[in-house]
């Protein structure tokens, strides 16, 4: 299995929130040599399952991507946005898009007005997302013929491999997690694994676990595992929110069930996995918030990767540290047996 | 040589080595016997057909681009960074870059929007806050692959787009570079002093250079300049326009243009039926200011190729306007 080949051509995949079948159809695939039954559901969601007679255990990734969408044309051509999901402003002025028209996508960039223009309270804060524009090279009856509002707008940024085995992209988030699941189940292929697995690339995600929801729903596992980016060290993103880029990272807090969570920390102490912790007094902010409370109830652990410039189109990871999750999640489910939930709850 | 070439080499302010190398070859390939001076300046004199003695018309565009240049290493192993020649801090984010003369790929990246205060958000990050991430493990890895001074350009290759549009780097002033190089395959009575100049961007001081030591009877300088014509913009805020010609200065921040000249390269412009504008907005300075203050004085006129976002990372120029710089700064060339 090729990790850079799937992440570089899955990033650049066209899968925003509510939109996901490209990237469903690409991960499907992906994953059939790996499993039983493949199957995308109506919220994109993609399931695949690899039989087993014990207990049955859901791991989780999203495969959404946050994006922008076309919501005016002015007359001059030039096109206005919104977000979906939550893109950050700050990284709009300059950056190449793709505008998904009637006739495939079209080159654009993100155009603002020149600094020497504005005035000095203009020039001190961050521009707006209705103050920017995105830039076809085409005039207004152009733009129309190809550009409806409600079009989907994602980031060109290629795939960018930078030392130490660190790569960064667009949609990392969650796209890697995917990877990792990938590799998983590739790892599973050559180790004794009694749990029944279902794998699922999960839609909506960036706008509030929705595909998760319904996933968890229909597959009615016993437990999951749900696999997310969290925030790397960089600067301004110190220890106090932030976890080193080269260890996996465990969290610990009231959605994630403490037995299964020691479980998965002892395992990866047996297979000698480095690992971080971190701690989600509240919600976790990830799959894992709809999956616990599915149906009713599914003891859920969380594994992140730590990931540098979330929700940026350079979102930054260690494909060293990929593989860690991979080796720590595959370990994990391969020793899921009748008994996990012998003493889950005393 | 083409324009995508010559934007896609990397040459910040300071740091033009790269593109003066491609361009000694270039000139010396097309039999020419390029003479560097002592500011880095590549200047060819190609000899009239006219009847000596002959206008001595120095035609020049810089070769250097806005960059950043490493000043220092974080913890982490990231890079901290300041501007070489002006980028507004704002359009860094989220972007590639290539650091140092072996083109290490780097990404610029910030604190994610879920970590934001209020006034984070609104916070401009300057040039305190940017660093580049190069993957290095560690400070010391940082200095070793990037030492202080090591410069970084923008990673946006040429693109052309839309009808008729190219989208890069580097238009700013690789498109006068450019138009320099297919004039000197062309015939003009009058002697031509090709001046592919250093340092524009950090304060035209390689074009004060050049004109000093050349004593031009005239110069034109072939720029980019800024267009703010897209986005909703009021006509009177719009400085020229994409795809309605070669912008003629009458003034702009540095200069006013020699009267005589200005009317002439309109007069021009007019006759040969080339696509031109008057740039609309006194801003944005040049090497306009130095060559025309040379010495006892040099009379001036800039021609311009509309940039939409210039001193970005992504600029937008339409062909067809750099077709008409050349064309325009060929007739007006003619007329001496």
């Amino acid at each position: 299995m090729d990790i850079k080949k799937i992440l570089s051509e899955s990033t650049s995949t066209l899968g925003v929130s509510g939109q996901e079948e490209c990237v469903a159809a690409y991960f499907a695939e992906q994953f059939k040599p790996y499993v039983d039954e493949v199957t995308v559901d109506s919220m994109f969601n993609v399931v695949a399952h690899k039989k087993g007679s014990g207990p049955k255990v859901m791991l989780c990734a999203h495969l959404d991507e946050i994006a922008l969408m076309v919501n005016h044309i002015e007359d001059d051509g030039c096109v206005r946005f919104a977000s979906v999901g939550g893109v950050d402003p700050r990284i709009l002025p300059g950056s190449r898009v793709w505008v998904h028209g009637r006739n495939g996508k079209l080159f654009g960039t993100i155009g603002a007005l020149p600094p020497h223009l504005m005035n000095a309270e203009d020039r001190a804060n961050n521009y707006k997302m209705d103050k920017l524009h995105i830039d076809l090279g085409m005039s207004a009856e152009k733009v129309r013929e190809q550009v409806r509002v409600g079009d989907l707008v994602t980031f060109n940024t290629p795939f960018t491999e930078l030392a130490n085995n660190q790569v960064a992209a667009k949609s990392l988030d969650d796209r890697s997690c995917i990877a990792i699941m990938l590799r998983a189940a590739e790892r599973l292929q050559k180790m004794y694994c009694e749990a029944d697995v279902y794998f699922v690339c999960s839609g909506q995600e960036e706008v509030g676990g929705r595909g998760a929801k319904t996933a968890a729903f229909a597959v009615e596992p016993d437990l999951a595992v749900v696999l997310d980016v969290s925030f790397a060290l960089t600067p301004g993103c110190g220890p106090d929110v932030a976890k080193p880029l080269d260890a996996p990272i465990v969290t610990h807090g009231p959605f994630i069930q403490p037995k299964l969570n020691k479980r998965l920390i002892d395992c990866a102490k047996a297979h000698h996995v480095k690992l971080s912790q971190e701690v989600s007094g509240r919600s976790t902010g990830t799959d894992a918030d709809d999956i616990v409370i599915s149906r009713g109830g599914v003891p859920s652990v969380l594994i992140s990767l730590p990931l540098k410039y979330m929700h940026t189109a350079v979102e930054t990871i260690s494909l060293d540290t990929l593989e860690e999750c991979a080796r720590l999640l595959a370990h994990f489910v391969s020793e899921l047996d009748a008994s996990w939930e012998d003493d889950l709850w005393i | 040589m083409d324009l995508k070439t010559l934007t896609e080499i990397n040459a910040p302010a300071g740091h033009e080595q790269p593109i003066r190398r491609v361009l000694i070859e270039e000139l010396r390939a097309k039999g020419f016997n390029p003479y560097i001076d002592r500011m880095g300046n590549v200047i060819v004199v190609k000899e009239g057909t006219g009847v000596a003695p002959r206008k001595r018309v120095m035609v020049s565009a810089h070769m250097d681009e806005v960059g950043l240049i490493v000043t220092g290493h974080a913890e982490g192993g990231f890079l901290k960074v300041t501007q070489a020649g002006g980028i507004d801090p704002r359009v860094l984010i989220s972007k590639r870059v290539k650091v140092g003369d072996d083109n290490i790929p780097g990404v610029i990246g910030a604190v994610a929007i879920h970590l934001q205060s209020a006034a984070d958000r609104a916070r401009v990050m300057g040039y305190r806050d940017i660093t580049v991430d190069i993957g290095a493990n560690d400070k010391g890895e940082a200095e070793r692959k990037a030492p202080i001074g090591t410069y970084i350009s923008f990673d946006t290759p040429y693109v052309e787009y839309g009808d008729g549009y190219a989208c890069g780097k580097a238009f700013d002033d690789r498109v006068g570079c450019w138009t320099i190089l297919r004039l000197l395959e062309e015939e003009l009575p009058c002697d031509l002093i090709a001046a592919f100049v250093s340092e524009e961007e950090v304060g035209c001081r390689g074009a004060s250079g050049a004109a000093f030591s050349q004593e031009p009877d005239i110069g034109i300088v072939l720029e980019g300049t800024t267009c703010n014509d897209l986005g909703d913009i009021p006509e009177v805020a719009q400085v020229c326009k994409a795809g309605e010609g070669v912008a003629v200065s009458f003034m702009d921040g540095s200069s006013i243009a020699n009267r005589d000249l200005f009317k002439k390269a309109l007069e021009v412009g007019e006759k040969e039926g080339i696509a031109h504008q008057v740039k609309a907005s006194v801003s944005g300075g040049n090497d306009g200011g130095v060559i025309q203050r040379a010495r006892e004085g040099v009379p001036v006129v800039v021609l311009s190729v509309p940039c939409r976002y210039i001193h970005s990372p992504s600029t937008v120029v339409k062909l067809s306007d750099v077709e008409a710089q050349f064309e325009l700064c060929r007739a007006l060339l003619k007329t001496f």
